[in-house]
């Protein structure tokens, strides 16, 4: 595991991504960058290859699962984990509450405190 | 003596009684005649050589009388035998009895019907008797006949013969006498109307589909909107919660550590949030109900993993668990996610409800039964789920709390119906919980005793019934 992580935020919530970005970087294990849609956010991961993406299913420009499509499609950010952090699942929808997993996708419902967050990040990272 | 002759034999009906009783006399007169020495009297004799034409006339007249006798009594003959075809070759049972229901007259299909010998020997009978199986009809009959007398008027009403399973629309007309109208008889006339009935029937049947089709189309409609608007209330809401609860988490990272009271403000705005999410989150699972996946798997491996989920809880508070598998391999038609919810609810009630108490013992009994008694959604409507003498599966969740106050219990599952205080529940645990049975074709009960204790009863399908297909 790296010393510092990288997590990219894509979510059109602006304070969810400034709380997050102050609570995840008080540890200095985590460098947080910030992408308030999908566009960017595909950009943003080609150019800085983060450890692992949090990604909103529901954003204005475009939905969540098209931009984890578009991230897969290219090589570069094909292996980088996502983690959809959404106010549409609850935790009924995590049927491997394990693993935190929709399908092939790791899923956190919100609201979720940053320890919980912070848990579910290394924990998807320690798989990786 | 000469017109009497005349006269009696104008008075014989028959021609041939007519000629016999006009000669006889005739030789009576003739003697009498002889034996009083009047034969030589001219005037006698002259009596007596009319005679013949006497005879003759009285001939003619005695002719002219019998055949329009015999004419009138043809036609009386006729008028007889139509009304007999009339009132015999009828597909009605057709009766007249008096005031007492007692037959005065009867045709034959109703002789027949009852699988009576003929006619007379209903004579002496009474109407009544002939339900003498079914009392309640035996009684309605009479009381109709009754009524006939007393108000003067028709009366219409259907009977339901039980031994001949046959339906009947009865029509009793009074019979009055001409001068006074004082009815002294009434005419009973019963029309076999059981193929009417079942036609009815099938098309109240079909009403009935329709209305359920129609409603069951209403509700998916609603259900497809309620769950678009409560996963959009969902989504609005909790993202302002989920900056909220970042929001804190940075204050409280923050903050200096030693006011007690800033952790404390904290802590409340934590449970608040959380409050909030949690009714999110039953209305989600309200407006779910296309999601389940009904599949048949073992009952009580998933009873022992619910109290697995709130063994911390029931530890916590105390309780002492009793288990009461009446056999281990009970199977169960359910979503298991949701039957897993509506037990978890229950145990965290039945928890809650004995936090106060001293003797805390939570039972959770299974068992197979039979449904012998007609109750909600039991019984031989189709839109019951259980019919009598199907097997259900019954969970009963037992407690020994404070119980329900009887005015509680007929509300306990309707939405945001709660006695607890607004920290402790939403009020939608058991509405939920009630409409999940509902989804899964079972039932959901409760009995209670303030003071005592409260039991939940589950009554389950242990199959996946197989929709009729005269449901859809």
């Amino acid at each position: 595991m790296k010393e510092n992580i990288k997590v990219l935020i894509i979510d059109d919530e602006v304070d969810f991504c400034y709380f997050v970005k102050k609570n995840l970087m008080k540890d200095e294990l985590f460098n947080v960058i910030i992408a308030t849609n999908g566009q960017d956010g595909i950009e943003l991961a080609k150019n800085e290859e983060p450890d692992i993406i949090l990604l909103d299913l529901f954003m204005p420009d475009m939905p969540g699962e098209d931009v984890a499509a578009a991230l897969k499609e290219n090589t570069v950010t094909a292996d980088i984990p996502i983690l959809f952090v959404t106010a549409l699942a609850t935790n009924d929808d995590i049927v491997d509450s394990e693993e935190n997993k929709i399908g092939n996708n790791y899923i956190l419902p919100k609201p979720v405190r940053t320890k919980k967050l912070i848990e579910t990040i290394m924990k998807i990272l320690s798989k990786h | 003596m000469f017109f009497f002759i005349i006269s009696l034999t104008t008075m014989s009906s028959r021609f041939g009684y007519l000629m016999i009783n006009t000669l006889f006399f005739s030789v009576i007169y003739a003697w009498l005649l002889y034996q009083k020495g009047l034969l030589t009297d001219p005037m006698a004799v002259s009596y007596l050589i009319q005679i013949p034409f006497i005879i003759v006339i009285a001939m003619f007249y005695g002719y002219l009388i019998t055949t329009r006798l015999k004419d009138k009594d043809v036609r009386i003959h006729e008028a007889w035998e139509r009304y007999e075809q009339i009132v015999q070759a009828t597909d009605v049972l057709m009766c007249i009895v008096d005031h007492d229901g007692k037959f005065l007259f009867t045709n034959q299909k109703l002789v027949k019907f009852y699988g009576y010998q003929d006619e007379k020997s209903l004579y002496g009978l009474t109407i009544s008797q002939l339900h003498n199986e079914d009392e309640t009809e035996a009684e309605k009959s009479l009381n109709y006949v009754r009524s006939v007398y007393q108000n003067n008027d028709m009366v219409q009403y259907e009977s339901y013969d039980k031994n001949h399973g046959v339906w009947f629309s009865n029509t009793l007309s009074p019979i009055r006498d001409t001068s006074t109208q004082d009815v002294f008889a009434v005419c009973i006339i019963s029309k076999n109307i059981t193929d009417l009935i079942a036609k009815e029937k099938k098309l109240n049947d079909t009403v009935g589909l329709l209305i359920k089709t129609r409603g069951q189309l209403i509700q998916k409609d609603k259900m497809a909107a309620l769950g678009r608007l409560a996963s959009g209330i969902a989504h609005e809401i909790r993202n302002p919660l989920e900056i909220i609860y970042m929001g804190v988490d940075y204050l409280e990272n923050n903050l200096p550590n030693d006011n007690p009271h800033v952790r404390e403000s904290i802590e409340k705005i934590f449970n608040a949030v959380s409050r909030a999410d949690n009714i999110i989150k039953n209305i989600l699972s309200f407006s779910r109900q296309s999601e389940y996946k009904i599949t048949q798997r073992p009952l009580c491996p998933l009873l022992d993993n619910v109290l697995k989920l709130a063994e911390q809880m029931i530890q916590k508070n105390g309780v002492s668990v009793q288990r009461k598998y009446d056999d281990e391999l009970l199977e169960v038609a359910g979503d298991y996610n949701m039957l897993q919810q509506v037990f978890v609810n229950l145990v965290n009630n039945a928890v809650d409800a004995m936090k106060d108490r001293k003797e805390k013992i939570l039972t959770v009994r299974a068992y197979k039964q039979l449904a012998t008694e007609v109750g909600y959604k039991t019984g031989y409507r189709r839109a019951d789920f259980f019919s009598i003498g199907d097997e259900m599966i019954i969970v009963e969740i037992s407690d020994t709390g404070r119980g329900i106050p009887a005015e509680a219990l007929p509300k306990i599952f309707e939405p945001f119906f709660t006695t607890k205080s607004a920290n402790e529940g939403t009020g939608l645990g058991l509405s939920i919980a009630h409409m999940i049975m509902d989804r899964l074709s079972g039932t959901i009960d409760v009995e209670s005793r303030e003071n005592q204790g409260t039991t939940f009863f589950i009554k389950l399908q242990p199959k996946i019934k197989v929709m009729d297909a005269k449901e859809m």
